[in-house]
């Protein structure tokens, strides 16, 4: 797994916390498992280049925070739509910036051949019939 | 030197652009995004957030409440939207020409207007048989508690339902070029037909020079310019009164940047025992046509949303989102539409970055929370076992900024499209929404867009 736009720590960082917020779960796969990260690239390289730096070193900052860190960071994002205070916008900015990356990695079409479990959209049912001519 | 150039190929700037070049003008046409087409447009849709809109997918307020959906691709807002075309109301009209002393708001002095873009466009009003189950538990639970609802108008040609298409999937952009996009509806054939655009080709300068103007842009991040004897701005409420601000306008029209609303809509989730499957066929029919909600200043609409987005609305993680995603096909959905008040503000930062104050007041949340008590009524009253109400909200019709008036010290644009003092610089798009309608945008977008197309080549400016 490689990307040309985030760092080995930043991918790293994903999967760390992906796998915190989706965890695997009776027939739900945890968001490592899965592996729709190898396509991050599709959706990054569209994000504004001064975006994708500052996603960076966040994500790399956050690679060596233990779990509990994490988990208290995914705690304060989880309840900052109901939160006050200076930094209530940035960790609903967060919240929504790193749920987006990792749902979109997950609810996906895209996961590599490698993965030979259930797909995440399957166990849903999400089944969209395109007819084109 | 073009006659005209026109910035933007949304609804606005697609009905322009088609108008003059029918009408023989000399026009060059920018486009901030890529040109793609029923071939090319995502699949999936994490590639659509991605591809098809400002920001990789979603952009902020600084408060980072609420969140703006703004597309970049040619056919703007109306490659992604469901293309749900509504005439506004006497309500609407009368509030804009209040605000902004435009005495031609009237559905009877636009009646021309929409009746020309009516005529162009293919549309469907929906029918009884074509609801699915989401849509007959509402319009089910409607009816027993007394809420009035009625069938969409939708611009659409050919959706094949009857070969069991979904049509959740042209949130994307449409695979059949069925909706009726500024694209599909006008461009596409004028693009075929010789019409000069480029894309990739974003707008950072305007300069008046009297009899011309001049625009610098970034054309895939190389510095280009380009000479008119006149401009339209048609880049949406973010896209043109951003281009006036970074252009030093704000001098001369200090109403620009204000006056932005956008209708603010907050989803709630009714979970059923039975199958729903609300994202198959035609997802969205009807919506509340209730004159005591109109009143109220709220509109509920029978809508869903892809995985994606669902998981995203539902704000926690872990055991609990995977719960509700286990039951994602027995989830109906309604949308409660604030009309909001135009209390936010568009600026742009020392780095050229937008910023956008939009205060939720403390009427808009009483408009939200009374949509939300109705909605958990409609829901349960037909068998919801759970109403799950979002926290999100999202803005997807943008409108305001550069607003339209008489008086030149509260708007920013004159009665006849012209920027205040600025005789060729023209702009017809959502930007000059005096306040939130209410309504969909889309079909008014396009009939003033009309309007000023006509009045163009009535007076000949440059054809």
């Amino acid at each position: 797994m490689a990307s040309n736009y985030l760092s080995n720590s930043a991918l790293k960082a994903i999967n760390r916390i992906g796998d915190l917020m989706i965890p695997r779960n009776g027939e739900f796969p945890s968001f490592s498992e899965v592996g729709g990260i190898a396509y991050i690239d599709d959706l990054v390289s569209y994000a504004p280049p001064a975006d994708i730096k500052d996603l960076n070193l966040l994500l790399t900052i956050l690679a060596f925070m233990p779990n509990f860190v994490l988990r208290w960071l995914l705690n304060r994002m989880e309840n900052a739509m109901e939160s006050s205070g200076p930094l209530a916008p940035i960790f609903r900015m967060l919240d929504v910036g790193l749920r987006g990356l990792i749902f979109s990695c997950y609810y996906t079409e895209k996961i590599p051949a490698s993965y030979t479990g259930k797909k995440p959209l399957d166990i849903i049912g999400f089944d969209l019939t395109r007819v084109e001519d | 030197m073009y006659d005209y150039i026109i910035i933007g190929t949304g609804p606005s700037g697609g009905n322009i652009a088609h108008n003059l070049f029918k009408a023989g003008a000399n026009i060059l046409v920018l486009e901030a995004g890529k040109l793609m087409n029923k071939k090319t447009f995502p699949r999936t849709e994490a590639d659509t957030s991605a591809r098809l809109y400002w920001g990789g997918g979603i952009e902020f307020d600084t408060d980072a409440k609420m969140g703006f959906l703004r597309t970049r691709v040619v056919g703007g807002t109306s490659i992604v939207n469901q293309c749900l075309l509504d005439r506004f109301d006497d309500i609407a009209f009368n509030d804009w020409k209040a605000e902004s002393g435009v005495n031609w708001f009237t559905n009877e002095q636009l009646a021309k207007h929409y009746d020309t873009v009516e005529h162009a466009l293919a549309l469907h009003t929906f029918t009884a048989n074509e609801m699915n189950r989401n849509a007959q538990l509402f319009t089910q639970s409607c009816d027993k508690i007394g809420v009035k609802w009625g069938y969409l108008r939708k611009g659409q040609s050919d959706c094949a339902q009857e070969r069991g298409n979904d049509c959740m999937a042209c949130l994307g952009g449409c695979h059949r070029d069925s909706k009726q996009s500024s694209y599909a509806g006008y461009l596409r054939d004028d693009i075929a037909a010789g019409l000069n655009i480029q894309t990739e080709t974003e707008v950072t300068q305007i300069v008046h020079n009297g009899d011309t103007v001049t625009l610098h842009a970034l054309q895939q991040g190389k510095p280009v310019t380009f000479q008119a004897k006149n401009i339209v701005l048609a880049g949406g409420a973010f896209g043109t009164t951003k281009m006036l601000l970074q252009s030093g306008f704000k001098k001369q029209l200090p109403a620009l940047g204000k006056n932005f609303s956008t209708h603010p809509q907050f989803m709630s989730f009714g979970l059923f025992n039975e199958e729903i499957h609300a994202c198959k066929g035609y997802f969205q029919t009807v919506a509340s046509k209730d004159p005591i909600l109109r009143q109220k200043g709220y509109k509920l609409e029978n809508v869903f949303a892809p995985p994606i987005s669902a998981a995203m609305l539902f704000s926690r993680t872990g055991a609990y989102h995977q719960e509700i995603m286990r039951n994602y096909t027995r989830m109906t959905c309604i949308e409660v539409a604030v009309r909001d008040e135009n209390a936010g503000e568009i600026k742009v930062d020392n780095k050229g970055k937008l910023t956008i104050d939009k205060p939720f007041t403390a009427q808009d949340r009483r408009r939200r929370d009374e949509g939300r008590e109705l909605i958990a009524n409609i829901l349960t009253n037909e068998g919801a076992k759970k109403v799950y109400a979002s926290p999100f909200s999202v803005g997807l019709h943008l409108m305001g900024g550069s607003v339209m008036g008489t008086n030149s010290a509260k708007s920013v644009v004159d009665p006849e499209f012209r920027v205040h003092g600025y005789k060729n610089m023209f702009v017809a798009d959502s930007s000059i929404y005096p306040n939130a309608p209410g309504i969909n945008p889309s079909l008014t977008i396009m009939a003033l867009a009309q309007k000023l197309s006509d009045q163009l080549i009535v007076a000949n400016h440059g054809i």
